[in-house]
């Protein structure tokens, strides 16, 4: 089954690549195959988004929300408008990977203080985030949140600041352990004097070099000795190598992979991807083409096996219950599920994967879900269950259970969680069996609380 | 390539134990209350409070009298020897620190100085990595609070040994065999219903713990995800016991450690025989501007210690309840040019209560003999620090959990021990 292209490897192919697929995009994809669906997701630059990018700035109502504009000088409002994004783009490969960069070259709003620099940053991000590798790092080495977040704007020539060094090096390019103290102090002299500048105290920041307060003295950074400033440390960091290979291609590999695909990747996967980084010039386009195209990805111990972060659970939710959202809801319960976007715990970003998962996190997405299916209004964050059940048979609890299964991706689950699903459809106020009569009243209560009970299981909070 | 499927499963992940596919709940509840409380550590207490980002010893217990102090190395934000609350005519307390200086006056603090391990690490994720795991080798997947766990707290029942008041779970915390909650408020920790349709509340409750206890033939991660629901459940029905009877005694400054702490009294008051809490606060990577900033984290850090502890002590529960400190590092010595310090190596960490031996453990920081990046060197191996709660506070076996060779510090009373 693993490599076959059907339902299930469309669906696993949409959660990885993008946030999840409704059962109409699915049958899309079927249509499609397999290269040509990975080809819709990768070069997705020819895909028209001006729809969602109009809405953002309010300059059409011909996609929900119809007030679909949010105030970027405060956190909350950069929240909902990154949300908004992710949830209505025509093209999820381009937020999934930019809200991977998000948290690889993270900003935190709490040291930043002002949330125009890190708009800034994520959309100096976008355009670049499947480019060569080379010139985002540049530009984020560049960029004014980044700046003040590891202090590299107060950087200076005698006194050098190593915090934006280290994390370049140990976060950002090459790993832990593949680079020495010497090293950290030696690019943290490299970097001096890129710092920032304002025209006065309502403007933003913007970079600016310092040639004052920069040390053009020699640097042996990585084992090479010259007069560096930071363009050259960077290129010194990229090219490095050692006996395993390029350093910068096994780290981005592995981490790419494991985002996508699965943790740990076996040698042979870290080894291919950083042919691929080399052979292609350090191209992310490349790289993650070729993690969608590797037979590996499709395989079982690949599939539901990476836990959705806060943000993928509540996007992947929004979107495959083509819910109606203002994004309060959904940014309002961000924190509660533990991930304060925009504003990480340090510089390594959220660590994720099982860290998500604690008995709290757990009820913080089941009151998540609670509240959007639980709406019956038409404001706010809220959902239209005659429409997502249109064409499908709710005869008999089995039927419930199945015209919904489908839309989560859980029409794999096993006949007990089935049978539970069923029970619960079909239950009386007392617990006893013979609830369900497929009526008006009876939809509302019980296709609703399917629904929230398939979000809060196991499965959903798998990707 | 493939793969062993439960090596793929879990690594890198806390093990949940197949025991645990039956759902506590069904028999911890009321027995518990009737048999477990005050069993274990004999009641004791320990609650671990992490300074996130790697806390400037320097600066919190200030080597004052050393003239490379205020002369060389910290001109800048160096803390005014005229300032400082003098602990032992060597070292003494940043004046934010008031509070603790208080506390230190009835004796009822421990200074340990000079606080790593072998080849400190200056990352700090390896560092804080080797502090959870108690291994400087990172051989270890668990944490050392785990470990004990596994060894000491596994199969009693209780779904509320210890807790993370967290919106995260400390690695310290990982375990084989028992999952430690997480939250941070009890009014929104429960599994929530959609309020149109009260009358299908237990419906959905029951539905919801049933999704999470199915057997698995195979390991997966989804199993993982449900033992974490199962006692998300369990613990929700202990901790609503505690929620409407206690009352604070004290006076709790306005800021999130505060909260956390104040939260740890309710259960500690309560007697749900909680033997471990663990609570963080942020913000210590002082890279630059660190004056001001440093001296804010500190007062809110001694403020709430106060705070929790005056209450205990208001209702007659201080003498069970230990708090520890702890940092992935110190700073570096010498201040950088932003008014900030990069990463170091050797800390001081503050253990406070009842139990505690007043004094400080280890000599003052040597300011004269500095490594080769400018660090202190260490003198007191972290693992002695942790090994003297476990042994001395814990009656445990600390060689169990931490391998031998890491002696008593004697920071607890001995009456207590």
């Amino acid at each position: 089954m693993s490599n076959s292209w059907d339902r299930e490897a469309a669906a696993h192919l949409a959660r990885r690549a993008g946030f999840g697929a409704t059962p109409a995009e699915l049958d899309r994809y079927l249509q499609m195959g397999l290269d040509a669906t990975v080809d819709f997701f990768v070069n997705y630059d020819s895909i028209d988004n001006t729809a969602m990018e109009a809405a953002l700035f309010g300059l059409t109502l011909a996609i929900p929300p119809s007030r679909a504009t949010y105030d970027l000088t405060n956190i909350t409002g950069l929240q909902k408008w990154f949300l908004h994004r992710m949830v209505y783009t025509a093209r999820p490969l381009e937020e999934k990977i930019t809200f991977f960069f998000n948290n690889h070259f993270t900003s935190g709003i709490g040291k930043v203080g002002d949330s125009i620099l890190i708009y800034n940053q994520n959309k100096t991000v976008r355009p670049l985030a499947m480019g060569r590798f080379d010139d985002l790092v540049l530009a984020i080495t560049k960029d004014p949140a980044m700046l003040i977040w590891l202090d590299n704007a107060t950087n200076v020539k005698g006194r050098p600041n190593e915090n934006y060094a280290r994390e370049l090096m140990e976060l950002f390019t090459l790993g832990v352990d593949n680079y020495t103290q010497k090293d950290v102090t030696e690019v943290a002299r490299a970097l001096t004097g890129w710092t920032l500048t304002r025209a006065d105290a309502n403007s933003p920041y913007t970079f600016v070099f310092n040639a004052a307060q920069h040390d053009s003295g020699q640097k042996t950074i990585l084992g090479q000795t010259g007069n560096w400033d930071a363009t050259d440390a960077i290129r010194i960091i990229l090219d490095f190598t050692n006996a395993e290979g390029s350093v910068s291609g096994r780290f981005l590999g592995r981490k790419l992979w494991s985002f996508f695909a699965y943790h740990d990747p076996p040698e042979w996967v870290v080894a291919d991807l950083a042919n691929v980084w080399v052979s292609s010039n350090r191209s992310i386009r490349a790289m993650v083409g070729s993690i969608f195209r590797n037979p590996e990805f499709y395989e079982a111990h690949a599939r539901k096996v990476l836990v959705r972060s806060p943000v993928e659970y509540i996007v992947a939710s929004l979107r495959q219950l083509e819910a109606q959202t203002d994004m309060s809801t959904p940014a309002n319960n961000l924190i509660p599920m533990g991930h304060y976007l925009f504003n990480p715990p340090d510089a390594l970003g959220f660590p994720g994967d099982m860290t998500w998962i604690n008995t709290g996190a757990i009820f913080a997405r089941a009151s998540f879900a609670n509240a959007v299916i639980s709406n019956r209004g038409k404001a706010g964050t809220y959902i239209d269950t005659t429409a997502l059940l249109k064409g499908k048979k709710t005869d008999t609890p089995a039927d419930v259970v199945n015209a919904l299964a489908d839309r989560f991706g859980l029409a794999d689950a096993a006949p007990a969680t089935r049978a539970i699903w069923e029970k619960y459809v079909d239950a009386k106020a007392d617990g006893s069996r013979g609830f369900w009569n497929n009526s008006a009243s009876a939809i509302d209560q019980k296709v609703r609380g399917l629904m929230h009970l398939m979000l809060t299981t196991s499965d959903y909070h798998l990707c | 390539m493939p793969m062993n499927r439960r090596e793929f499963l879990f690594r890198g992940v806390g093990v949940a134990s197949v025991s645990m596919m039956i759902p506590r709940f069904a028999v911890a509840g009321a027995r518990f209350f009737e048999e477990s409380v005050g069993t274990g550590a004999s009641g004791r207490t320990l609650v671990v409070l992490e300074l996130a980002g790697g806390n400037d010893g320097l600066n919190t217990v200030v080597p004052y009298t050393d003239p490379l102090y205020s002369g060389t190395f910290r001109k800048t934000i160096g803390v005014p020897a005229g300032a400082v609350l003098d602990l032992d005519g060597t070292l003494g307390l940043n004046p934010a620190l008031s509070s603790v200086k208080a506390l230190w006056d009835t004796g009822r603090v421990a200074v340990i100085e000079g606080v790593s391990y072998p080849n400190p690490n200056l990352s700090h994720f390896t560092s804080r990595d080797i502090w959870h795991t108690a291994d400087p080798k990172l051989a270890q997947h668990n944490g050392w609070l785990g470990r004990y766990a596994d060894l000491n707290l596994a199969g009693n029942d209780n779904p509320l040994s210890g807790c993370a008041v967290s919106q995260s779970l400390p690695r310290t915390l990982l375990a084989d065999k028992v999952v430690f909650p997480s939250f941070t408020s009890l009014a929104s920790y429960g599994y929530t219903t959609d309020g149109s349709y009260p009358q299908d509340a237990p419906n959905q409750t029951n539905a919801f713990v049933s999704q999470n206890s199915l057997p698995h033939e195979i390991p997966t991660r989804n199993e993982l995800i449900e033992g974490v629901a199962r006692d998300a459940s369990t613990s929700a029905a202990t901790l609503k016991q505690v929620a409407g009877s206690y009352v604070a005694k004290a006076t709790y400054p306005n800021n999130s450690l505060a909260a956390a702490l104040k939260l740890c009294a309710q259960m500690v008051v309560g007697n749900l025989g909680t033997q471990i809490f663990y609570v963080t606060y942020g913000g210590f990577d002082n890279h630059s501007a660190e004056k001001t900033a440093h001296d804010t984290l500190l007062k809110a850090v001694g403020d709430s210690i106060k705070a929790f502890y005056d209450d205990l002590a208001a209702q007659g529960a201080s003498h069970n309840v230990v708090l520890m400190t702890w940092s992935e590092f110190g700073r570096r010595v010498q201040e950088n040019g932003s008014a900030g310090t990069d990463h170091g190596t050797a800390g001081v960490h503050f253990v406070v209560g009842d139990a505690v031996a007043k004094g400080v453990y280890g000599p003052p920081p040597d300011l004269a003999h500095l490594d080769s990046n400018g660090n202190l060197k260490w003198q007191t191996d972290f693992r002695s620090y942790y090994g003297t709660l476990l042994r001395s506070w814990f009656r445990a076996d600390a060689d169990a959990v931490l391998g031998p060779g890491y002696p008593n510090l004697g920071f607890i009373n001995s009456k207590f021990v």
